[in-house]
């Protein structure tokens, strides 16, 4: 296995210039990223390559050109590739239910695919990974009687089945309600082991809650790494607040102390300078990538 | 009144006969032999102070970990008699889990089979015994009125190479890519779920050809193009689309019993000798494509 460093330390997961094309469009252009324990966000939207990307990490799909390492495993041999998905927990974008299922059934049903055979061990893991998504009391419940929010925790808990080393989650918070999202943002801090964690989302603020590497994925190229403080920096200097919408700003949008919040290059007639938050980095960086 | 502990004669005893604090710790952590946790048992139904003395050594975590896997296998059950059934006769019970998973083993699928087959078979004894009138009146003799034979000899093998299909497409598998992206092997889940809905499906074809009225080789005779089209679609599946696979198969199958039909030779050929020799080299073929191209099934379908 080819081992690949940065700094003196192994890179856990590891992506060298991956694309992808589906007919005309490139899905993913050149993207290169390394992924080490923790959580790391991807951020961007709809239509950017996220669910691409993640699809390729989780061995589902296959990209045109490039290169990937999952702890120095190469998902392109077969032996390999079964041993990353030994080591992986995959929240799909879309994921279907066997609406006949009930939810400790779908559980086991999972776990059996992770090659939990043991019966007892199946009912220990489908145990531990109910409580952590807080669906104890819903093992019996159909799926198809469950709400689009306890359907999400559902995919969550499938996707802890087998202790991952490597999690890959497509918008695992949609659906949720805030207590939901911030008990999600708990879950995935309290995990043992460490896992490499990689989760997809539109909201900036669970980026900069419980993500302490975000990368910026736009038109299917990396525009930005580095931490959350470090995107909000990008937008220093740039963000101003006003009572009136000056329409030369970048982006103007009237904020919940009805205030107009301006991102831009010159600041509007009357406005003030405030601090720039995640959300503002990452739409300016989305309204660069626009333009070019 | 409580009762001396029986039995307490160790060191971890105590001495006014009741179990001492270590034999409790043990008890509650599994470490002592079994014959003493039955003595510890005896003692605990008849002693309150010693089952007070208990509650304190019990990990309550270990507990209620417990109490979540009992209630999760309490929640899963043993399944169907069905399943059951398969158990006691050696079948692993995760491997009969998976097939809880595929759509033409649920009975609303085994149900409308056998409504089709009953229309099909029914209509084709109606017009052999001249319940409906249908052109010339059928004559009595048997395999001659091969023509009432047409639409059952047509959707009968379509209805196999259907449960089979819904086996493996993943439109019948809401959770196909958390399938894909498992380290069980996707070769391995195709064919016990293949082999099942085969089975499943072979069983009421099979059984409706003995009410029909034809040869009586006819039982016999719809089993290898049964299996030749599955296993056409199978390994057709390593190099198309798969759902252009199953269609294919389905449509190499429909096409020669109409044309038998339109020339006015009847559709018994699709079923005799010959046509029995070209779907035994056509299963044996396709055979040998699934086994070398099996990986194709480890990676999914989600291009």
């Amino acid at each position: 296995m080819d081992e690949m460093t940065l700094n003196g330390r192994t890179a856990e997961v590891r992506v060298d210039g991956l694309s992808l094309r589906y007919g005309a469009t490139h899905a993913l252009d050149d993207v290169d990223l390394t992924l080490e324990q923790g959580i790391t966000g991807l951020l961007g939207p709809n239509g950017a390559g996220k669910t691409t990307l993640l699809s390729i990490l989780a061995t589902v799909g296959e990209p045109d050109a490039g290169r990937v390492s999952v702890f120095g495993l190469d998902p392109r041999q077969t032996a390999e590739r079964v041993e990353i998905r030994r080591r992986l927990g995959y929240l799909p974008q879309e994921l279907g239910y066997h609406r006949h299922f009930t939810v400790a059934a779908f559980l086991d049903y999972v776990a059996i695919l992770k090659e939990i055979t043991d019966r007892r061990r199946r009912a220990e893991e489908v145990a531990r990974v109910l409580a952590a998504a807080g669906l104890e009391t819903r093992a019996r419940t159909r799926i198809r009687a469950l709400s689009g929010g306890m359907r999400q925790r559902l995919g969550i808990a499938q996707a802890l089945l087998g202790r991952p080393d490597l999690l890959v989650l497509d918008e695992p918070t949609a659906g949720l309600d805030p207590e939901q999202r911030l008990r999600f943002r708990e879950l995935l801090s309290g995990l043992p082991g460490h896992p490499v964690i990689m989760l997809s989302t539109h909201q900036a603020d669970d980026i900069a809650a419980i993500c302490p590497h975000v990368v910026v994925l736009l038109q299917g190229r990396v525009h930005f790494t580095g931490t959350p403080a470090e995107l909000a920096a990008t937008a220093a200097g740039r963000v101003w607040a006003a009572d009136d919408r000056d329409d030369r700003a970048h982006l103007a949008w009237r904020g919940g102390d009805n205030r107009w919040r301006h991102v831009g290059d010159a600041p509007p007639a009357g406005a003030e300078l405030v601090a720039p938050t995640v959300e503002d980095g990452y739409l300016l960086l989305s309204h660069a990538a626009g333009s070019r | 009144m409580t009762s001396s502990f029986p039995g307490a004669t160790g060191p971890a005893a105590g001495a006014d006969g009741h179990a001492g604090e270590d034999l409790l710790a043990g008890y509650a952590a599994g470490t002592i032999p079994p014959a003493v946790v039955w003595s510890v048992e005896a003692h605990l139904m008849e002693c309150a102070g010693c089952r007070s003395a208990m509650s304190a050594q019990v990990d309550a975590g270990r507990l209620a970990r417990n109490r979540s896997v009992l209630m999760v296998r309490a929640a899963l059950g043993d399944g169907s008699r069905a399943r059951r059934l398969l158990c006691r006769c050696g079948l692993p019970d995760h491997l009969l889990r998976l097939l809880g998973a595929t759509p033409s083993l649920r009975r609303s699928w085994l149900l409308s089979v056998l409504g089709v087959l009953a229309v099909v078979a029914a209509e084709a004894m109606a017009v052999r015994y001249g319940w409906v009138r249908s052109g010339p009146p059928g004559r009595l003799a048997g395999y001659r009125d091969a023509e009432v034979l047409a639409p059952f000899l047509l959707v009968a093998p379509l209805l196999v190479l259907a449960g089979v299909a819904a086996a493996f497409l993943p439109m019948f598998d809401p959770a196909f890519r958390l399938a894909v992206a498992a380290p069980f092997s996707g070769f391995t889940l195709l064919l016990v779920r293949s082999v099942c809905a085969l089975a499943a499906a072979l069983v009421p074809v099979v059984a409706a050809t003995f009410v029909l009225p034809g040869p009586r080789w006819l039982p016999l005779a719809l089993l290898l193009p049964s299996l030749a089209l599955c296993a056409l679609a199978l390994a057709a599946a390593t190099v198309l689309d798969p759902r252009a696979a199953a269609v294919t198969a389905g449509v190499l199958w429909a096409v020669p019993v109409l044309l038998l039909l339109a020339t006015a030779r009847g559709p018994l050929p699709i079923v005799q000798a010959h046509a029995q020799f070209a779907c035994l080299a056509v299963l044996c073929a396709c055979a040998v494509v699934l086994l070398a191209r099996r990986d194709r099934f480890e990676q999914g379908w989600t291009r």
